[in-house]
């Protein structure tokens, strides 16, 4: 399991940077910040805030922004969402909307505001490109999800088994057929 | 490991919080007052690491924007038979490669024509990433140190500058783009050695354009004029072109203009480029001494 998240996160920020030297507007999805939504939405705060520092901190090596910005904000949103998640139910697909539009904003802020902090220059306006980001990041990100769900979900890990299951049944009836 | 509990993740993920945002706050801390090479080891390598995935992708990826574009035309053609359609799609798919070569035959030719013309080397390279933060313009070409890529080499297109390489990894390098806040080039309005409307552009937060201040405002400048380098930066050559002026708000004897540059260049739609080895020539050292020092002596 360990194997495929991290293989999902690596994925994630990947594609990031490849996919906008395809299309310029795929820059304004977070895939990295999506995973780490889809994860912390799992009511594991320690394996939420490992992936969002993994994941903020391979996206600033491809970046020329300030390193360490995005694993700042998406460690911090990963355990905002992770802390709220064990006392309210989110985990709905209907839910994910507004969690992703909330986090996608919250990360942009807290990115913008560790680059004020520390006197980096942001070359592109604040309200639009945070405007561009959360809107682009909520469609994309649950479509995402439920892709994420193929893989990662309780019913998919069920569907597993017993189609294990299944087939060592079969096996066995045909043994004795035969 | 032992199997934890769910109490106990909880009372753990606190600790993991605080440490982490430590170390990330402390990554930014180093980040931010490195200012000799504009970018840190690990990422470089990093670059370096992704391009192996990168460059597949972004020349599937291309291919796949265009066979997206070709399903979208297919569905007007709802009335056409099934033969015709395979028919045209084969058509299609034969003029869109021929197209796809003759274009980049057709920029790989620009390219070289900047290498006859000047007295320097040019590595012709290609852009597989864009910056992955929505913040920055930059983008990662594939070639690096190993092709003699070096920090701050000038990168150009036929068409004009398109900015310098502010990372170096042995086989990508990490260009920032004329339109970035961060990034400057000197550069005169008119032509070089003809006019004295010196200044210094520098990229805008808003369409794409770029900003050239402190040209003096008694300067003729008015719009259409184009704009060129003029070397004293020490990182771009002479006499490449920077773009035309769009806008201008006139100055005074006292105030300089305003002045709005559309880049010459297409920045959002680059797919080869130029590096160029430029070295600049080296300037004299200060004179450093005190004459009044000297007088005192003698």
């Amino acid at each position: 399991m360990k194997i495929k998240i991290a293989l999902c996160v690596a994925l994630a920020v990947l594609l990031q940077a490849t996919l906008r030297g395809i299309w310029d507007p795929f820059g304004h999805i977070d895939l990295p910040l999506v995973v780490v939504v889809y994860f912390a939405l799992r009511r594991d705060p320690v394996q939420a805030v490992i992936i969002g520092t993994v994941a903020g901190l391979a996206t600033d090596a491809l970046s020329v922004g300030l390193l360490g910005a995005n694993g700042f904000s998406k460690t911090l949103t990963a355990y905002v969402i992770a802390a709220v998640v064990t006392r309210v139910m989110l985990d709905n697909p209907l839910l994910r909307i507004p969690v992703i539009a909330g986090a996608a904003a919250v990360d942009e802020l807290i990115y913008v505001f560790l680059h004020r902090l520390f006197a980096q220059t942001l070359p592109s306006p604040f309200a639009e490109t945070t405007a561009y980001k959360v809107i682009w990041t909520t469609v994309a990100g649950t479509i995402l999800c439920y892709a994420l769900d193929r893989f990662f979900s309780d019913t998919a890990k069920q569907r597993r088994q017993f189609a294990f299951r299944r087939r060592i049944a079969r096996r066995g009836v045909s043994s004795r057929r035969y | 490991m032992a199997i934890r509990t769910q109490k106990e993740v909880r009372e753990r993920a606190p600790w993991w919080l605080v440490s982490l945002l430590a170390l990330n706050l402390g990554l930014m801390s180093f980040y931010a007052t490195d200012t000799a090479t504009n970018k840190n080891v690990v990422g470089m390598w990093l670059g370096a690491a992704a391009s192996f995935f990168q460059r597949p992708v972004s020349w599937v990826g291309g291919g796949s924007v265009g066979f997206f574009q070709y399903v979208g035309n297919l569905r007007h053609a709802a009335t056409e038979n099934e033969g015709l359609k395979q028919r045209l799609a084969e058509a299609e798919a034969e003029l869109r490669d021929a197209r796809a070569a003759r274009d980049e035959n057709e920029r790989l030719k620009r390219l070289l024509e900047i290498r006859e013309e000047a007295d320097y080397e040019i590595v012709p390279a290609r852009v597989i990433a864009r910056d992955p933060s929505v913040w920055f313009n930059s983008l990662t070409v594939n070639r690096g140190s190993t092709s003699g890529i070096e920090l701050n080499m000038p990168v150009a297109t036929r068409d004009g500058i398109i900015g310098r390489v502010v990372g170096v990894s042995p086989v990508t390098a990490q260009v920032m783009l004329l339109t970035d806040e961060r990034a400057a080039a000197g550069a005169v309005v008119g032509r070089l050695g003809e006019s004295n409307a010196l200044g210094s552009v520098r990229g805008l937060a808003e369409d794409g354009l770029l900003e050239m201040r402190f040209v003096s405002g008694l300067e003729p400048v008015k719009e259409g004029d184009y704009v060129v380098t003029t070397g004293q930066d020490g990182i771009y050559p002479p006499g490449l072109s920077v773009g035309i002026v769009v806008k201008i708000t006139p100055g005074s004897a006292t105030s300089p203009h305003e002045i709005r540059i559309k880049p010459s260049a297409r920045l959002d739609s680059l797919e080869e480029v130029a590096v160029l080895q430029y070295k600049p020539p080296p300037r004299p050292a200060m004179d450093r001494t005190l004459p009044n020092v000297d007088k005192g002596k003698k």
